[in-house]
């Protein structure tokens, strides 16, 4: 009897469990994900990644139509300025924070076709500073720490986007 | 009093390990919030976004992280057809036209999540390197062996196969960056590729 109470505590603690695990699976995919890219990359800085392939194991479902560039920021140590030539084929530049929420991006798509051939700038400040206090694109991170990923169209001649992905810079904001 | 914080101890590992051996499956099953089923594929129109819930932020941190919201991009996956799973050892047909957004690709990952190793090197076919009949539609040969055409090569995951948790051997994911309204607005019926299962050895 007290061994089948044990079981029944167990199964029903172990099924509400899963949802605290799903909770916190995206805070550790991405703290998983920061601390490696931290250790190989380094942060507040841009890293071109080589086109995906089967070797391709630092995010899952990378694809192979497209070239990314990612900045693993940090905004503790103050804003940062991400500044990217944007090319004529797709190009996005997207903002992810540390639950993987894509809570903001520029793209080169549908209203913001005018990009093309500009050099996109942005200013990344933490939810505590103002953004009044910066011109041009501003965008608030809702948490401190996350990552920002580019991502440009690999199809046909790349050469374009590849350069343009080369180009592109993610640096301590001027003060 | 050891004997009885050695019990609750055990009792905690346990429940931790049946805990995300639920949640594995609860995902794997594909009750992962990613619940838009438009014939055998499936997708979710709050991918990456704020209003994600838990088990579909689960699912993306698990088999799709830093995946885009769906004004950038939506993502349809196939693991099954009529509910069987994708085998290695059976052919798939995958027929299509062109579809509206800026650019579409259809990639082959492993059950691991990964691209599958393949001697050709070939991971995905998107609207502008498919050889297409003269109307313009399109097939892609989805084997582990050497197809006429769009040959679309499977093969082991690169994972050990102890891990492996899923009931597929692989999945298609059909990527549309940019999707047009239809697709943004009804999900459920926009036009997609039509996979068959064509034999099994």
């Amino acid at each position: 009897m007290k061994l089948l109470q044990w079981l029944l505590g167990i199964v029903v603690c172990a099924w509400a469990g899963q949802y605290v695990l799903a909770l916190l699976l995206p805070y550790l995919a991405m703290e998983a994900l920061y601390f490696l890219g931290d250790k190989r990359q380094g942060h507040n800085q841009l890293v071109v990644a080589a086109v995906p392939d089967e070797n391709s194991r630092h995010v899952v479902r990378p694809s192979p139509d497209l070239l990314y560039a990612s900045c693993i920021y940090n905004l503790k140590e103050g804003a940062l300025t991400i500044e990217a030539p944007v090319p004529a084929r797709y190009w996005s530049m997207q903002f992810y924070q540390m639950n993987t929420d894509n809570y903001a991006g520029i793209t080169n798509q549908r209203a913001e076709r005018d990009r093309v051939g500009s050099i996109a700038s942005v200013t990344l400040i933490s939810a505590d500073q103002s953004p009044e206090n910066y011109e041009g694109d501003v965008i608030q991170s809702p948490t401190s720490r996350g990552v920002v990923l580019l991502r440009a169209s690999a199809m046909g001649d790349r050469s374009q986007q590849q350069a343009a992905l080369d180009a592109s810079i993610c640096r301590p904001a001027d003060p | 009093m050891l004997k009885n914080l050695s019990k609750l101890t055990a009792a905690a590992i346990i429940t931790l390990v049946l805990s995300a051996v639920l949640l594995a499956r609860t995902i794997g099953a594909g009750l992962n919030g990613m619940n838009l089923q438009n014939g055998d594929w499936v997708t979710s129109t709050a991918t990456g976004t704020k209003d994600a819930n838990i088990l579909l932020k689960a699912g993306v941190a698990l088999g799709g992280l830093l995946a885009s919201a769906q004004e950038d991009s939506m993502y349809y996956r196939l693991s099954a057809i009529n509910g069987e799973p994708l085998r290695l050892n059976c052919r798939y047909r995958i027929e299509g036209r062109d579809y509206d957004a800026n650019w579409w690709s259809v990639t082959a990952y492993g059950w691991d999540n990964y691209l599958i190793p393949n001697s050709q090197g070939r991971y995905s076919f998107n609207n502008e390197n498919l050889m297409r009949k003269v109307d313009g539609s399109w097939v892609i040969t989805v084997a582990a062996t050497e197809q006429p055409g769009n040959w679309l090569p499977i093969g082991p995951a690169g994972a050990p196969a102890w891990r492996k948790s899923t009931s597929h051997d692989f999945d298609l994911l059909l990527r549309l960056y940019t999707p047009g309204e239809t697709y943004l607005n009804t999900p459920r019926s926009a036009p997609l590729p039509r996979v068959t299962r064509e034999d099994c050895q």
